[in-house]
């Protein structure tokens, strides 16, 4: 009996085995490419001569659900409005229309990277995908394949450093770029100031505070008279902010990616009398979501970062660009509302950027695309604000790398040049 | 190729019950297995390679999951931190370029012992108060993987690639990799199967039906809760070091609480309690976010739970016990047909002989 049960199981495991392989079947695509390099010249795969396939890997559910969808979104109606005007014009003469892959990866960098095995075949390059450990799940792996991995949504330097990272280039400013904006600002003002930090205990935090640091080196004005840090993991950082408190200092720099905990701390520095001027990273500064609800009314300045034209804001409303992409999201982005996230914004750009690329590229391979992409010039794509662009020569920087300062008017914010 | 896998796949739906019997099947069948195994990784497309492998490595953490809560009935929501610790352990490993095979000892090594401190405490408590003490280790896990950033890299991770194919194997780096992954996962799933068939397992058995019936038989459910929550780490420790192996990367990420719940929903869907079960989990657990990502890629967590329901409502028993449901069907089938008929054998009445006839299996129905 015992016997018996057993070659049953083993049954079992070779129809489960058999099983398996049919359903990978199904998903997997031919193994061209594998270990074999292609001819020089040769078109790369994921490229013919009427279409060019990019994929996306970003979280479409979970918590980071919400800017995920906008890293798609964004850049799939970009390219479907011009698909609809005909395709673009690549450096080699031919047209071709791009289509987009987009898979899901629930920030999970174990799926991300799975996502990028089925897709490394079939597309030219992968782009625009939001996160960091989920692009660094396949760093390594797409350096090996010699796969693009450019102009993906994550503050994280080591995508932009050429050396360490030959096939990827980072879009969003590193988080040094903002940190250094803030610095700059401040030390344009003449009156002393006394600085606290409060950043969260990992690469973001330490990132934005070690731009900040650079930028006031030598400002003899400016202060920094408390320094705390914070667990991401946190739900309150209740005790760091009265300790901050104390130190009476006017400009509180805080490094905090988390939006509860931002919210709780403008709500929680007010109890304590504390009404210093803020200064707020570009991903926890949004006006509806963080800064009604935390009342930041009632400090003298809410300052943050952008680089990208808000649609909601009316200074906007007119604006060319603003509605052609409002227009093209609708229609070609499968994203009806008017976009919640930045992203959305920083995606459409990533299309203009590709398409750039792709005008100056002279060959249908991926060393030709990425000899095109790593030489943009200060191309101010749409939606970008003034002062600001895509340079994409600078080893170390990623593609947008210059940020303007803005300052919170009770609405939306308005781009300042000095510090008052 | 093709006739070799087809021949076991459609081979229980023969009408002969004996043919299982002959001396010659019961040899064939596993060296059959060896073989696919072997021959598998040459004829698979790179993807495929890939997503076999991937199988493998949740395969073995749902088999660890499976010891502490399948087999011996604790339940454990903390598996996936001693996979995360298990990887940490590998890419600190190469990365300080130690031997890979003090690696592989270290990944098993650390995670046991790391278990085995928990059960110690944990194990003294019942029913749910082991699991919300497992629910502690992801928790904990996240933020000190952060924290630690000397030896994790903090929320930025590691990354190590140590699977190259050795020169002069004319094997491919996936190749490669899958055969590392069927070569120790193999052994792990062997190990484990004759642990539950003998008498450890049969001790777990009782620690699971009856802690007090298990005590009165001189089996002490406390040292065999924590043996087999100690063997559920190290098992937990293997399936880490194979997911740096195969992922080549881990982060905070990694060990987060969700992907626990997942591990344990892979488990129930594959089949509690079974060898055949871990395995199928492993594959639940990596294709199904494939499928529905093709299906639709912004309903994924919606399909997913979806699926959750669908199989859990007409497989209770999990995945592996879907060659007994269609068995028993097709009875009820025969005997809808023919009322006149009478059941061809007696264990065919659902639930009166098939405790006594079919230990293993039956196991499975009380996940």
């Amino acid at each position: 009996m015992k016997r018996h049960l057993g070659s049953r199981k083993a049954v079992g495991i070779a129809a489960a085995s058999a099983l398996a392989l049919t359903v990978t079947a199904c998903g997997g695509g031919n193994d061209a490419g594998r270990g074999g390099d292609a001819a020089e010249g040769a078109p790369s795969p994921g490229i013919t001569d009427t279409s060019v396939t990019l994929g996306i890997t970003t979280p479409l559910s979970g918590a980071t659900a919400g800017p995920g969808t906008c890293t798609v979104a964004g850049v799939t109606a970009y390219m479907g409005m011009k698909n609809a005007e005909g395709g673009i014009e690549f450096g080699d003469g031919k047209t071709r229309t791009v289509e987009i892959e987009a898979l899901d990866d629930t920030y999970d960098p174990q799926q991300a990277k799975a996502n990028y095995d089925q897709l490394k075949d079939d597309v030219f390059a992968m782009t625009a995908g939001l996160g960091t450990p989920t692009n660094r799940a396949w760093l390594d792996a797409a350096i090996a394949d010699e796969v693009p991995q450019v102009l993906i949504m994550t503050g994280d330097p080591i995508f932009s450093e050429t050396e360490q990272s030959p096939w990827q280039l980072g879009f969003v400013p590193i988080y040094q770029n903002e940190g250094e904006a803030f610095g700059e600002l401040l030390a344009t003002s003449t009156e002393e100031h006394k600085v606290a930090i409060l950043a969260q205990n990992d690469d973001y935090g330490e990132g934005y505070v070690e731009g900040f640091k650079s930028a006031i080196e030598g400002s003899d004005n400016i202060e920094i008279v408390d320094e705390l840090t914070y667990e991401a993991t946190d739900t309150s950082v209740d005790a760091q902010l009265t300790e901050l408190a104390n130190s009476e200092a006017d400009i509180f720099f805080n490094a905090m990616s988390v939006t509860p905990l931002m919210i709780s701390a403008l709500q929680k520095a007010q109890q304590l009398g504390w009404t210093p001027s803020w200064f707020l990273p570009s991903n926890t500064s949004s006006p509806t979501a963080i800064l009604e609800p935390g009342g930041a009314a009632a400090y003298p300045g809410i300052y943050s970062v952008s680089f990208s034209k808000a649609p909601q804001s009316p200074a906007f409303a007119e604006d060319e660009d603003v509605q052609t992409y409002l227009s093209a999201l609708k229609d070609y982005g499968n994203y009806p509302d008017p976009p919640a996230f930045p992203h959305c914004q920083w995606s459409w750009m990533v299309g203009a950027t590709l398409e750039q690329a792709f005008q100056n590229m002279e060959e249908p391979t991926r060393d030709s695309f990425m000899e095109a992409l790593r030489s943009i010039e200060g191309y101010e794509a749409p939606l970008m604000l003034p002062d600001t662009s895509v340079s994409t020569g600078e080893d170390g920087q990623p593609a947008v790398s210059t940020v303007v300062v803005q300052k919170f008017n009770g609405r939306g914010y308005d781009t300042v040049e000095t510090f008052e | 190729m093709a006739r070799v896998m087809t021949a076991p796949a459609s081979s229980p739906s023969s009408p002969s019950s004996s043919w299982r019997r002959r001396p010659w099947v019961r040899w064939a069948t596993p060296l059959l297995i060896v073989a696919v195994l072997a021959v598998l990784p040459l004829v698979g497309t790179e993807f495929q390679n890939e997503t076999l492998a991937r199988i493998g490595v949740f395969a073995v953490a749902v088999l660890g999951l499976n010891v502490v809560m399948g087999y011996t009935g604790q339940v454990s929501l903390g598996q996936i931190f001693f996979l995360g610790f298990g990887a940490y352990v590998t890419a600190y490993g190469v990365s300080q370029d130690w031997n890979i095979v003090l690696v592989f000892v270290l990944a098993c090594l650390l995670p046991a012992a790391a278990g085995l401190l928990v059960a110690l405490a944990a194990a003294r408590l019942g029913g749910l108060a082991i699991a919300m003490v497992t629910i502690a280790l992801p928790i904990v896990g996240v933020p000190l993987a952060k924290r630690l950033n000397e030896y994790t890299g903090g929320s930025q991770g590691l990354s190590a690639r140590f699977a190259e194919s050795p020169e002069g194997s004319g094997l491919y780096d996936d190749q490669w990799t899958l055969y590392l992954v069927i070569a120790i996962g193999g052994v792990v799933f062997l190990l484990t199967h004759f642990l539950v068939r003998g008498k450890y397992g049969r001790a777990f058995a009782i620690v699971k039906g009856n802690e007090n019936v298990a005590a009165s038989m001189g089996i002490s459910p406390y040292r065999y809760k924590v043996l087999a929550f100690t063997i559920a780490s190290a098992i937990g420790g293997v399936s880490g070091f194979l997911y740096m192996l195969v992922i080549q990367y881990t982060s905070p990420e990694t060990m987060s609480f969700g992907h626990s719940i997942e591990l344990l929903a892979a488990m129930v869907i594959g089949g509690a309690a079974s060898i055949v079960g871990s395995l199928l989990g492993g594959a639940f657990y990596v294709l199904v976010p494939q499928l529905t990502n093709q299906v639709d890629a912004s309903l994924t967590a919606l399909l997913q739970g979806a699926i959750l329901l669908v199989v859990l409502f007409v497989l209770p028993g999990g995945l592996a016990s879907l060659p007994r449901a269609l068995t028993r069907g097709r009875r009820r089938l025969r005997a809808g047909r023919g009322p006149a008929a009478p059941p061809t054998t007696p264990s065919s009445t659902p639930g009166s002989g098939t405790a006594a006839e079919q230990p293993e299996t039956e196991r499975q129905g009380h996940a």
